[in-house]
C-alpha cells in the first residue's frame, strides 16, 4: 500500500439539501492514471473537488495513504496533491513564467529565497508541456491549447506525487487533447505520478487511462480497467446510451460506437 | 520599477508644489529653507501650516490607495473600494456617534470599530443564498451593491445624528464628513504614521496570500493556503487602512476607488505587490494634488478636499458603472 494511494470511503457530498454523491467508495491506485467519467451533472467535478479537499463531505472520508485529506494540514497536503480546477482564474497580464512559479508556493518558506530546486522544477514543468520558449509571453496572448498547457505546467511545477485535474482537455481540439493526455501519460511513466482526471471523451479516456470510474445519476456504475468498465450495459446504465463496444484498431482498448 | 520611480518623482514634485503654493506663495528656495529648519515667516508656513497638512495628505492617500487596491484585487471588481462599499461611511458614522455622545475613546479606535462592523454587516447581508459552494463566498457585485446600500444608510444615520448637534458643532462635523485636511498638526501625522506602518507590515505578510487568491479559490486551496482566513485577514487589513485615514481626514470619497486602476496604468505593473505600491503612491498623489487645488484654485476660498475628489471621482464612477452595465456585470 503506497502512501499516495487515494481512497474514498462511504463518501456523501451535497450542496445543503441536494445530495450529489451518496455512499461512494472508491480506490484509486497509486502510480496509475484514473479517469472519472459520466453524464453531465452526475457529480464528476463534485467528486474530484471532494478528493482535493475543496468540498467537505457530509459523511465519509477521503484517505491519502493513511491521512484523512479533510483533517490534514493544507500546506502539507499541497506538497502531495495538486489540483487543477476546470476554470482557473488568471491574474490580469500575468506571464507564463510567473504563473508557473506560483506552483512552487508549497515548497517555499515565508522568507526563503528562490532556490535552484524551484528553478529546476519550473524549467522541467515548462519543458514537459513544451512551453519553454513562451515563458515570457503574457498568458492572455496565448491560444486556448497553449493556455491549458501553461496551467498544467503550474501544477506540474508543484511537483506532487498526485495530480487531480478537472477536465484538462475541455475546450481543446482533438490534436491538443491528445497532446495533453500524452504529456500526462509521459509524466506517469517517468515519475510514477498518480493522475486522476475528469474527462468527457470515453474513447480517449479508455485509451489513455489505466483505470476508469464511471458514474451515473444514481451513483457509481462501474470501476476498474477500461475493458470491464466500458461495456454496452454500463453505458446504458450511466448515460442511457445504446452503443456497441469494439476494440479500437490501434491499441485494442474498448471503443464506443453509439447506435 | 522605473515607472514606480516615476510615480515617486511625481509625488515629490506635487509635494514641493503643495508646500510652496497657497494663500501665501513661497518660492522653491523658501520651501527648502523651511524644510531645512529656517525660522522666518515662510519657513514657519512650511513647518507648521503646510508641512503637517501635506504629510497627512500623503499618508491618507497611501492608506486609501492600499485599501482600494486590496479590495479590487480580492473581489476582482473595479468598483470594490471602502468608499463605494460604505466602509468609510461606517467609520465616519461611528466617529459622529462618538462625538454626539461625548465618548472618551480615541477616534482611530472608534473609526476602526465602525469600519469593521460595517464590513461584517455587509458581508453577512451579501452572503450567498442556499446552494452555492462554501469556498467562493458572495459574488463581488452583490457585495458592492449591498455595500452601496449600507453606505447610504450610514449617511442617513449621520444626517440624523447631526441634527442632535449644536450649530457650530454640526458645521464642523459636516466639514469633516466631506473630508478635510485643514488644521492638522504633527501629532495627527505621527498617529496616522504609526497606524499605517503597522498595517503595511501586516499587509506585507499577506501579499503572498493575495497573489495566490488571484488564481481563484480552488487553485489557492490546492497551493496550500486557507482561503477563508486569508480573505478575512486581507479584508480586515484593508478596512483598517481606510478607517485610519478616515479617523484623521474624514471619509474622503473616491481616492480608494480611483488610485488602483490609475496607479496600475501609470506603473504598468501586473504583479500584486507592484500594484499595491503603485496604488499607494497614486493615492498619495491624488490627495496632495486635490488638497492643493482645494486651497489654491479659488482665491480666498478653501473648499473641503472631499469636494475636489468628488469633482474628479464622480465622473469616473459614472463611467465605470456604465461600462460594467454594458459588459453585463451589473
Amino acid at each position: 500500500m503506497s502512501a499516495f494511494h487515494l481512497k474514498a470511503e462511504a463518501l456523501s457530498v451535497g450542496y445543503r439539501d441536494r445530495p450529489v454523491l451518496q455512499n461512494l467508495t472508491l480506490d484509486l491506485p497509486a502510480g496509475q492514471s484514473s479517469a472519472i467519467l459520466g453524464p453531465n451533472g452526475c457529480g464528476k467535478s463534485t467528486l474530484l473537488s471532494t478528493l482535493a479537499r475543496l468540498l467537505t463531505p457530509s459523511r465519509g472520508k477521503v484517505l491519502l495513504g493513511d491521512i484523512d485529506v479533510h483533517c490534514a494540514n493544507s500546506r502539507q497536503l499541497s506538497r502531495r496533491l495538486a489540483i487543477l480546477p476546470q476554470f482557473p482564474v488568471a491574474p490580469e497580464g500575468i506571464r507564463v513564467g510567473e504563473l508557473v512559479k506560483r506552483g512552487r508556493t508549497p515548497w517555499r518558506g515565508f522568507l526563503s529565497p528562490w532556490s535552484s530546486a524551484d528553478s529546476a522544477a519550473c524549467r522541467n514543468a515548462l519543458d514537459a508541456v513544451g512551453m519553454q520558449e513562451l515563458a515570457e509571453r503574457p498568458l492572455s496572448e496565448l491560444s486556448g491549447g497553449q493556455r491549458q498547457r501553461a496551467w498544467l505546467a503550474l501544477v506540474l511545477a508543484q511537483d506532487t506525487p498526485l495530480l487531480l485535474l478537472d477536465e484538462p482537455t475541455s475546450f481543446l481540439d482533438l490534436p491538443h487533447q491528445i497532446d495533453v493526455l500524452k504529456l500526462l501519460r509521459d509524466r506517469i511513466e517517468k515519475t510514477g505520478t498518480t493522475v486522476v482526471s475528469v474527462l468527457h471523451d470515453l474513447n480517449l479516456a479508455a485509451r489513455f487511462n489505466d483505470n476508469l470510474v464511471l458514474l451515473g445519476h444514481a451513483g457509481l456504475v462501474a470501476e476498474g480497467v477500461p475493458e470491464t468498465v466500458i461495456t454496452p450495459e454500463n453505458l446504458r446504465k450511466a448515460f442511457d446510451l445504446e452503443a456497441r463496444v469494439i476494440p479500437d484498431p490501434v491499441t485494442d482498448r474498448p471503443m464506443v460506437v453509439p447506435l | 520599477m522605473i515607472r514606480q520611480l516615476l510615480l515617486v518623482f511625481l509625488l515629490l514634485v506635487a509635494t514641493v508644489l503643495a508646500l510652496g503654493l497657497g494663500q501665501a506663495s513661497l518660492g522653491p528656495e523658501a520651501v527648502w529653507q523651511g524644510l531645512t529648519g529656517g525660522d522666518d515667516a515662510g519657513a514657519l508656513v512650511v513647518q507648521i501650516l503646510r508641512g503637517p497638512r501635506i504629510a497627512t495628505a500623503i499618508l491618507v492617500g497611501a492608506a486609501f490607495g492600499l485599501s482600494g487596491a486590496i479590495f479590487q484585487t480580492l473581489l476582482r471588481n473595479p468598483l470594490a473600494s471602502p468608499d463605494v462599499m460604505g466602509f468609510s461611511a461606517g467609520s465616519g458614522l461611528a466617529i459622529l456617534g462618538a462625538v454626539t455622545v461625548n465618548l472618551a475613546v480615541p477616534m482611530p479606535i472608534v473609526a476602526c470599530a465602525g469600519g469593521l462592523l460595517t464590513a461584517a454587516f455587509v458581508l453577512v447581508v451579501a452572503r450567498p443564498a442556499v446552494g452555492r459552494t462554501s469556498l467562493e463566498g458572495a459574488p463581488a457585485v452583490t457585495i458592492v451593491l449591498v455595500g452601496i446600500g449600507v453606505g447610504f444608510t450610514a449617511a442617513a444615520f449621520g444626517s440624523f445624528l447631526m441634527t442632535r448637534l449644536s450649530g457650530p458643532e454640526a458645521a464642523e462635523a459636516q466639514r469633516w464628513l466631506a473630508g478635510s485636511l485643514a488644521a492638522r498638526d504633527w501629532s495627527d501625522v505621527l498617529q496616522l504614521f504609526g497606524m499605517v506602518v503597522v498595517l503595511v507590515a501586516l499587509l506585507l505578510l499577506q501579499v503572498r496570500n493575495l497573489r495566490l487568491l488571484e488564481l481563484g479559490s480552488e487553485l489557492a486551496t490546492g497551493l496550500g493556503i486557507n482561503v477563508r482566513k486569508s480573505r478575512l485577514g486581507l479584508s480586515a487589513t484593508a478596512v483598517l487602512l481606510a478607517a485610519s485615514a478616515v479617523a484623521i481626514a474624514g471619509p474622503i470619497a473616491f481616492v480608494a476607488l480611483m488610485a488602483p486602476p490609475l496607479g496600475a496604468r501609470i506603473a504598468r505593473t501586473t504583479d500584486a505587490g507592484g500594484r499595491m505600491l503603485a496604488s499607494a503612491l497614486t493615492g498619495a498623489l491624488i490627495v496632495v494634488l486635490a488638497d492643493l487645488a482645494s486651497r489654491a484654485m479659488l482665491p480666498g476660498l478653501q473648499l473641503p478636499i472631499g469636494v475636489m475628489t468628488g469633482i474628479l471621482g464622480a465622473p469616473y464612477l459614472l463611467w465605470l458603472l456604465s461600462r460594467e452595465i454594458e459588459r453585463g456585470e451589473l
